[in-house]
């Protein structure tokens, strides 16, 4: 019974998106047309899609399908009822939904309540998912990294914060089933095994993004994602690889954008050196961010790890009014104080210049197509030696320091060494995340380099990428980073509000799930067993 | 620089560092029981400025009076406002987290730091005026002019500051030496499993301390307020920090040590921008501005030579 009733909401969604849902093309995305699904409606369109397979091979979901089933009805219903409800509130009423929409909205409804009325068939442990020959494990691991570039690309460019509010829940209750479906497991197993092959393909797939773009508009967007996720992904190894606490760490980044732009050659420059190559500029940059570091952690990581968290905050008020005074009239002439360095002009290697449009492949690349590529060198850099470190001697040494730093320092492990080595990395790679910053946005001014702010990348948004999206893993704050550059940047209409939700979240995320969206494995028991304990 | 300004000099610190010494006092409490800083301690001590003002705009007869007669009500309904906040945090934002790994009360309590502030920045509304506050907002004066004490000017509102400060502290010391309550959150702050056992219930010691820290934060905002003339909501964020170095300084957990070392970070403070323009190589770094930058100086160079503090009492390291 439950069973039919799960099935007719499901087909009646898959019908659903083909119809109109209002009578006109005001309402972003399109939804007047009949048998072409547009805009939100294909966000509708997927999820019926997922809830009708996981329905009709209930064998596709290791773990269970049925678990998975609520979470796609779920996707479904959050994202057509905020579609429709968007509808009727952006045009002023419900007479402007057509029939289609109507439907859209009873079905998945019934979708979603026939999924929750279906006895758990949840499997634990799950099903042995069988090995592929190599060739096709790879080319699974190339579809999924093609797929979730799909969903990050449309998530990227959609036009309108309807489209993006329909899409967020959507991505998550998805993200959701692909994890208690046991699919997620399955893959992790499948990237393991197949290590190269999944670093090929992640690249692959991003390399793929400028292609399809003709207009620089969203690879801007793109640019300051990665930007984002490179310095997140730097404060991870800080945070959470070592389990050090650091509250400044935008100062890194500013020092190395300020680096970059003293020697940029720019004619506001105080300094009279360069255009240094950027090869110089960068291990620059990265020097003094790692002296920073080591004159900032040498008095503080032989303490209690709360010094640490207040010093660096303290460090990275510190950096912005300094640099906010070094203008020569209320103190040394070095950074033109609150108007910072501009006119950085743009990074040229052997040729190769940044700010101009080049023909790859008969596609064109502008701009911030170039820096996306570089952008993803720096993280290809980032993620390499955090995979390689992380699985080395010191890396062993970071999560025991983690886990239990008086067991660690009894096992012969040097804990202030091991602490310093990963503070002073973590601090030389915001640097080299801040040279490149500085050319891409052409200046280094002290406001982008705050604690807390309305938009990334600020300490405090640095760290909820890497606690929002999952400490310790390479994932997570890829995604973090994604989601806390895209929610403000998509909503701005809503910015009077949005410091006080996000810190709200940060304490919500704290208690009711302080691993994040995509826990380390080993992090997760590590919380898990402490609540049970006490 | 003659005997008078470097006097002067020294009176604007101790009542600067005084009133650090009242927000450093909250940190060194908590931190002595839980081993957490409290982040939002700062924004406590906002919101503590922020009730005082709140009555006086709205409340008519507090203006009729004169303001040293509207005083005790401002102050009493800043305590009220910022132990409310306080214990309410404590069981909202960190009472869940007793017992997790430790970054997951920092975590939350920058959140909830920044929920604080944005509440302010949102919803504090003075009568005629739009909901929200951006800019600083103008306190309460005292309409006297500063008492001429030899050739030092100091403000009434200074004096204030100074005897509330003495006040609190002696008030403070009597409870935690001579109270039961005062005594069972000593036995806490060494050895919470015991103290558990011995019948105290550490859950109530717990709130208490957060209590106690917030009135005298509000306390210091009030003083503040009538000092400088303004309120803004993110004052709490650079005074937290300041009271936390002043904590720091004093050694962690030791109460009277934080009073001392918010005096000795006053004194520092003020003389940085008040002697730094008469020795030569410094002169270019006196300004006000810079001041933040020297009393975070001091604090890492505490840190490297001394890290247990001035007057340091615990290492405080306890697993």
């Amino acid at each position: 019974m439950n069973k039919h009733l799960t099935a007719a909401g499901a087909a009646l969604a898959l019908i659903s998106p083909f119809l109109a849902w209002t009578w006109t093309p005001l309402y972003p995305g399109d939804l007047t047309l009949y048998g072409y699904p547009g805009g939100s409606q294909l966000v509708t369109l997927v999820c019926a899609l997922t809830a009708t397979a996981l329905l009709a091979a209930p064998r596709l979901a290791p773990a269970g399908a049925v678990r998975a089933l609520r979470a796609a009805s779920l996707a479904a219903l959050t994202t057509t009822w905020v579609t429709v409800v968007a509808i009727a509130v952006d045009l002023g009423g419900v007479v402007n939904l057509e029939p289609g929409a109507w439907l859209a909205a009873g079905s998945t409804a019934l979708l979603a309540v026939g999924a929750h009325r279906l006895p758990d068939d949840t499997l634990d442990p799950p099903r042995p998912v069988p090995r592929l020959p190599r060739w096709a494990e790879v080319l699974v691991i190339t579809a999924v990294f093609v797929l979730a570039m799909y969903v990050l690309t449309y998530g990227i460019t959609t036009g309108s914060p309807e489209e993006f509010l329909a899409f967020l829940p959507a991505a998550l209750f998805l993200g959701r089933a692909l994890t208690v479906s046991g699919l997620g497991a399955a893959l992790g197993a499948l990237t393991a095994r197949n290590r190269t092959a999944t670093a090929v393909a992640a690249l692959a797939a991003a390399l793929v993004f400028p292609f399809t773009q003709s207009d620089g508009q969203y690879t801007a967007i793109a640019d300051n994602i990665l930007i984002f996720a490179a310095v997140a992904l730097g404060l991870n190894i800080v945070v959470g690889l070592v389990g050090l606490l650091d509250l400044g760490y935008v100062a890194f980044l500013g020092t190395g954008a300020y680096t970059a732009a003293l020697v940029s050659g720019s004619s506001f420059s105080t300094l009279d050196i360069g255009p240094l190559p950027f090869w110089a500029t960068a291990l620059l940059g990265m020097a003094v961010s790692l002296v920073a570091g080591i004159v900032i952690g040498a008095p503080t990581l032989r303490l209690h790890g709360d010094y640490l968290a207040i010093v660096t905050l303290g460090f990275g008020e510190i950096f912005r009014i300094t640099v906010n005074n070094l203008d020569g009239s209320s103190g040394p002439s070095l950074t033109n104080g609150p108007n910072g360095i501009n006119s950085v002009p743009d990074i040229n290697v052997l040729g190769f210049d940044f700010g101009a449009e080049h023909h790859i492949l008969g596609v064109e690349f502008g701009r911030f197509a170039n820096y996306y590529l570089l952008l993803l060198a720096v993280i290809a850099l980032v993620v390499f030696l955090y995979s390689r470190v992380g699985d080395s001697r010191i890396g062993r040494a970071w999560i025991a320091l983690r886990e239990d730093e008086k067991a660690a320092t009894a096992m012969g492990i040097e804990g202030f060494r091991f602490k310093l080595l990963a503070f002073a990395m973590g601090a030389s790679l915001a640097g080299l995340a801040g040279t490149v910053m500085a050319h891409l946005q052409t200046n280094a001014v002290p406001d982008n380099y705050k604690f807390a702010d309305t938009a990334p990348p600020n300490s405090a948004f640095l760290l909820a990428a890497v606690v929002l999206g999952g400490m310790g893993t390479v994932s997570g704050p890829l995604v973090g980073a994604a989601l806390l550059y895209l929610i403000p940047a998509k909503f701005e209409f809503f910015s009077k509000y949005q410091m006080m939700l996000f810190g709200l979240a940060l304490v919500v995320m704290m208690i009711y799930r302080p691993e994040g969206l995509i826990p380390d494995r080993k992090r997760q028991l590590e919380f898990h067993e402490e609540a049970v304990t006490t | 620089m003659t005997a008078t300004e470097l006097t002067q000099l020294l009176a604007d610190g101790l009542i600067l560092g005084s009133m650090y010494g009242l927000i450093a006092v909250g940190y060194t409490m908590v931190y002595g029981i839980l081993q957490i800083i409290n982040f939002a301690h700062g924004e406590i001590y906002m919101l503590g400025g922020f009730g005082a003002l709140f009555v006086y705009a709205w409340v008519p007869g507090l203006r009729a009076i004169p303001l040293w007669a509207a005083l005790p009500v401002l102050l009493v309904v800043a305590v009220a406002v910022s132990v409310a906040a306080a214990t309410g945090a404590e069981r909202f934002a960190y009472r869940p987290l007793r017992g997790a790994p430790r970054l997951a009360p920092l975590i939350s309590a920058i959140g909830l730091s920044l929920f604080l502030q944005q509440v302010v920045f949102n919803f504090f509304t003075l009568p005629g005026s739009s909901m929200g506050v951006t800019a600083p907002v103008p306190f309460p004066q005292f309409e006297t002019a500063p008492l001429d004490l030899a050739g030092v000017q100091v403000s009434v509102a200074g004096l204030l500051t100074l005897a509330l400060a003495a006040f609190g502290m002696v008030a403070l010391t009597w409870f935690v030496r001579r109270t039961r309550t005062g005594r069972a959150m000593q036995a806490t702050a060494q050895d919470p499993a015991t103290a558990r056992l011995m019948g105290i219930d550490t859950d109530r010691i717990i709130v208490i301390a957060f209590a106690i820290g917030a009135a005298l934060a509000a306390v210091a905002c009030v003083t503040q307020g009538l000092r400088l003339g303004t309120v803004s909501y993110n004052m709490g964020f650079i005074t937290g920090l300041k009271g936390f170095t002043a904590a720091v300084l004093g050694g962690i957990g030791n109460i009277q040590g934080a009073m001392a070392g918010g005096v000795v970070l006053g004194l520092a403070e003020s003389l940085a921008s008040g002697a730094l323009p008469h020795i030569d190589a410094l002169a270019m770094f006196s300004g006000s501005v810079w001041k933040d930058v020297w009393a975070f100086v001091i604090l890492i160079v505490v840190l490297l030579i001394r890290p247990q503090g001035l007057f340091g009492e615990r290492v405080a390291d306890r697993a």
